[in-house]
């Protein structure tokens, strides 16, 4: 009955009528708080002024499940401004960096910021569900924007206070960590090279260098620092709740039950309908009766770590800047795919992250595969606006970024062709399905469509993953290496043929 | 000529989307009006159309307007046969939203075909730039935003004929330019203000020749034939069956007051708040105030309003005035008819009717906005006159859509389509051929400057201030400002079309 919407609404209430030291600890039951910090500090906000126009909404308890016209258009109108304060300047400030190191023209720069500011899934997810996702994906895309502009301390920071926000942003850190950790360790020969993408603490603090057979040289002042200010950050996040613990509890025990609230790891292996692996493959082998709870989660654990350890190794090796926004999309992917407890709405933190990339400049294929990954990303929250009657914004939404980035243009590769065609063949399948089939298979599978939708999104989630791994790897010049690699192989066999010959 | 970015069709997908996703929002009960009316024309034989009264809603369109609901509820049943019964009133299901929106956003078809043709026929690449930026300019126009697609009405479509017939006008094709309004008003009475302007141009241009006395009989036999033709297929039925002053009673209630609940801004709005600042100075002046009426103005009621201190306006004087203006027009294009002349006096009938008429709608102000627009970027001093009316035209919409959840789309909207298309007629328009008028320029400066504080107070502060007392007054704020600003436009635009 209740959702976001009333979860967020009694985080304001909360946050406005009871001490810090009680928020995450008040009547659990009902729409506990169990998000990090940030984004109670900003339910306390958003209380405050929401009291200041009615006290009726936000009075403790008996405002439990209100709603009201214009309480509606309030709760609404905090997240425009949300919006607005946080993900539009960031995306704005974003782009202008990455098309400054990519050396994209205005134009392109111009459809690059439309391409981020329109992005359907996003609009739809914190408009029509109702959350604040673009605080959140505003805060990493200003801390990915800082690190374009080698301001590495800004750049952690934002990304903390990001975490802070909600820990959702965890699909992030590894990429940003191994970011960071690339640029303070350079390998042997080519840390000279390196130099110039490397920014924040410069090559005139302290670095060591590890003995000759490694040749590894760690720029431990920017190390420090960066550490520093991650710590700092956590710190001054939390410091609320050590300070002021109230009476019942220690400050220990404040933080325990926070990180205890904020990472539920009682909770079971996917929620509802999702279209990972663990959800897809489920139809054929039932986990949940073969393995146990533990065993489930380390294998999950291990597939995540094995799925985004090719973006966050490429990253940590070759920290270049055009390569960021893949490494994170790639490792976000990589999450969503195989890690534990995913929500249908997790799609928007590697969608908005592999979109973040048309900023550095717009192909046919790019814009192809990008707009297509979006269409996929909505068609997979589809199950859940539908239940929420978001169906017009839905269509409209989805119809207008398509006709916005000319989707009707596929990409060049045949494969992609194919596989680009078949999925919405398959999806438009199961909407006219959905809309017309009412008896027979549906009385016997209730859920068919939904498992339909969360079998077809994941055969094109797990492309979309091959294909950001791809094209960062190729980004990276590691195709053409390997290029290169094959050319002088098969050069070196017809010279030795021709040896032969001779 | 390479093709300008943004297209005609590329606005049109935006501009529909944008409409599309308005569907849930805030309608007004002119919503529940056209279905009483589709389920009027549905389910009763045409010979009680103007007789049925379960509704207070009853149907006071004439005829033509009548037959599009009929055809519209053909379309309707398949959607849901619950929004064609008499009985349901206040019906509003899914389906009866989804049918109704939908109606009005294909019907603006005709107002999208209309612009295409307008700008067809202009010749020459830089007339059709500019005719582009006009069409534009009324395709994305908020006033069509707010008053068709939040509030509900059909306004696109009824303009898009009036369109039409002004481009055939332009073309010297008279004869289905003066067919064209005949069916227009066939649809919507409304456009009986502009008809003297119809009346005095073809009078002139199609049935005498250029010596006055050198009358034209096989073109007066035309259009006699042919407009009489189209009002007997539109009333020739209900003349028959005797409905006639039946079907006159619905299409003109004479029993309203002067202003309606929400002034108008016009120069009624303007005696109005003179009329309630004089009561505030009233003991000091030694005035005697009509106590009986000092609410009623402001009451918020469709009535009879009467003044406190002003003189009582009696109907009679609101018709005087307005044919005064009206005639001073005529004359002017009877002696020199020419198609863009024609186009002002049409504008300027429209606008007299509005400032000076009985009982007017705000929603009227698309009666001299529309075909003002056509004649806006003839040169700088058009453009001057016009732009005071562009703002205050729209942002006297803004009472129409009063709800919260409506304010920021109403708002920013008409906001950037303001700043926009004033920008971009900045760049196309030629400079004057003649000295600027030195007031009307300083004054656009100073007014537009005063809207955006006004906007917020009216919409956001009043509130917070007041809470729900004092209701009126903002309205009272913004219909006098409207008015101001209309007032300006009209006589600017009534000096250029008088001297030029």
């Amino acid at each position: 009955m209740y959702g976001d919407f009333e979860a967020q609404r009694h985080w304001m209430e909360i946050t406005i009528h009871l001490p810090i030291g009680q928020w995450y600890w008040y009547d659990l039951g009902w729409w506990g708080l169990d998000y990090p910090p940030l984004t109670a500090y900003h339910s306390w906000v958003c209380g405050k002024i929401g009291s200041l126009v009615s006290t009726e909404w936000f009075a403790l308890d008996s405002s439990r499940g209100y709603e009201s016209y214009n309480q509606r258009v309030f709760m609404r109108a905090t997240v425009a401004v949300s919006d607005y304060l946080v993900y539009v300047p960031a995306v704005v400030i974003f782009t202008k960096w990455h098309s400054r190191a990519a050396g994209t023209d205005r134009y392109d720069r111009s459809i690059a910021l439309a391409t981020l500011l329109a992005l359907p899934g996003l609009i739809v997810v914190d408009y029509g569900h109702f959350q604040y996702n673009s605080v959140m994906l505003g805060l990493a895309i200003l801390a990915f924007a800082s690190f374009l502009a080698d301001r590495l301390l800004w750049g952690s920071l934002f990304f903390v206070m990001s975490l802070c926000f909600k820990q959702m942003a965890l699909y992030y850190a590894p990429a940003v960590f191994a970011y960071l950790l690339g640029l303070c360790v350079s390998f042997g020969s080519r840390g000279g090279e390196d130099g110039e993408s490397r920014g924040g603490g410069g090559n005139g603090g302290f670095s060591i260098t590890l003995p000759a057979p490694l040749k590894v040289r760690i720029d431990l002042q920017t190390l420090l620092l960066l550490g520093v200010t991650v710590v700092s950050t956590f710190a001054v996040m939390v410091a609320p709740f050590a300070v002021f613990p109230g009476a019942e509890h220690g400050a220990a025990q404040q933080l325990a039950q926070m990180v205890h609230r904020v990472f539920p790891f009682a909770r079971g292996l996917w929620e509802d309908k999702v279209a990972n692996f663990w959800c897809a493959t489920n139809v054929v082998f039932k986990y949940r009766e073969l393995l146990g709870q533990t065993a489930l989660q380390r294998i999950s654990l291990g597939m995540t770590l094995l799925a985004i350890l090719p973006p966050c190794g490429l990253l940590f090796l070759r920290p270049k800047k055009n390569l960021l926004p893949w490494g994170v999309a790639g490792c976000a992917w990589g999450f969503f795919l195989f890690s534990f407890q995913v929500h249908e709405k997790s799609v928007l933190l590697p969608m908005v992250a592999m979109t973040l990339v048309v900023a550095g400049g717009l192909d046919r294929d790019l814009l192809s595969w990008i707009g297509w990954a979006n269409n996929v990303a909505m068609f997979s929250m589809w199950p859940l606006l539908r239940r929420e009657g978001l169906g017009l914004q839905y269509t409209v939404l989805t119809a207008l970024w398509s006709w916005l980035l000319s989707l009707h243009e596929l990409p060049s590769s045949m494969f992609a062709k194919i596989l680009h065609v078949g999925f919405y063949a398959g999806a438009i399948a199961l909407h006219v399905a959905e809309i017309t089939v009412t008896d027979g298979i549906v009385q016997r599978f209730p859920d068919i469509w939904v498992v339909g939708n969360v079998l077809l999104c994941f055969v094109a989630f797990g492309s979309i993953y091959g294909w950001v791994l791809y094209r960062m790897a190729d980004e990276a010049g590691l195709v053409d290496d390997l290029l290169a690699v094959l050319g002088r192989a098969s050069e070196e066999g017809e010279k030795e043929r021709l040896k032969k010959v001779e | 000529m390479a093709t300008e970015h943004p297209t005609f069709s590329q606005c049109l997908v935006l501009a529909t989307a944008l409409k599309l996703l308005l569907i849930p929002a805030y309608r007004s009960t002119d919503f529940e009006v056209h279905r009483n009316w589709l389920a009027i024309t549905h389910s009763l034989p045409s010979s009680k159309w103007y007789l049925e009264d379960t509704s207070e809603w009853t149907l006071d369109y004439p005829p033509f307007f009548a037959i599009f609901e009929w055809l519209l509820s053909q379309l309707a049943r398949f959607f849901d046969p619950g929004m064609l019964q008499v009985n349901n009133l206040n019906y509003a299901s899914p389906q009866t939203v989804y049918f109704q929106r939908l109606s009005v956003i294909v019907s603006e078809l005709v107002l999208v075909l209309s612009l295409r043709r307008f700008v067809a026929i202009q010749d020459g690449p830089q007339a059709k730039k500019v005719a582009r930026i006009i069409a534009l300019s009324l395709l994305l126009s908020p006033a069509f935003l707010i008053i068709d697609h939040i509030h509900f009405q059909y306004n696109g479509m009824m303009f898009g004929i009036l369109i039409f017939s002004l481009s055939d006008a332009l073309t010297d094709n008279l004869l289905r330019s003066g067919i064209l309004f005949a069916v227009l008003l066939c649809f919507k009475h409304i456009y009986l203000y502009i008809a003297p302007a119809y009346f005095a141009y073809l009078l002139r241009r199609y049935c005498l020749g250029e010596n006055l006395l050198d009358i034209q009989i096989v073109n007066c036999l035309k259009l006699g034939s042919a407009i009489g033709a189209i009002f007997a297929a539109a009333f020739g039925y209900f003349t028959a069956i005797g409905q006639i002053p039946q079907l006159l009673s619905r299409l003109f209630p004479f029993s309203r007051g002067l202003c309606h609940a929400y002034w108008a801004p016009n120069a009624w709005a303007l005696y109005a708040f003179t009329d309630r600042v004089l009561i505030l100075l009233a003991p000091r002046l030694n005035l005697s105030i009509d106590s009986a009426s000092l609410g009623s103005a402001t009451r918020g009621l469709v009535g009879d309003t009467s003044f406190a201190v002003l003189p009582n306006i009696p109907p009679r004087v609101t018709f005087l005035l307005t044919l005064a203006v009206q005639l001073v027009c005529l004359a002017k294009v009877f002696m020199q008819p020419s198609p863009t002349r024609f186009v002002g006096a049409v504008t300027l009938c429209g606008f007299a009717s509005f400032m000076f008429g009985w009982h007017v709608h705000e929603k009227a102000i698309l009666l001299p906005l529309v075909p003002f627009s056509l004649l806006a970027l003839q040169d700088r001093r058009y453009l001057g006159a016009f732009r005071p009316l562009a703002v205050a035209g729209h942002i006297s919409l803004f009472p129409l859509v009063f709800k919260a959840a409506e304010f920021p789309i109403k708002s920013a909207y008409t906001i950037l389509w303001i700043l926009v298309f004033f920008m971009t007629f900045d760049t196309v328009v030629p400079v004057a051929k003649s000295q600027r008028i030195f007031f009307l320029d300083r004054f656009e400066i100073v007014y537009m400057t005063v809207g955006v504080p006004l906007i917020l107070y009216t919409e956001l502060f009043h509130f917070a201030i007041f809470g729900s007392k004092l209701e009126f007054l903002p309205l009272m704020f913004t219909s006098s400002y409207c008015a101001l600003g209309i007032l300006g436009s009209f006589l600017g635009f009534f000096t250029l079309y008088l001297t030029s």
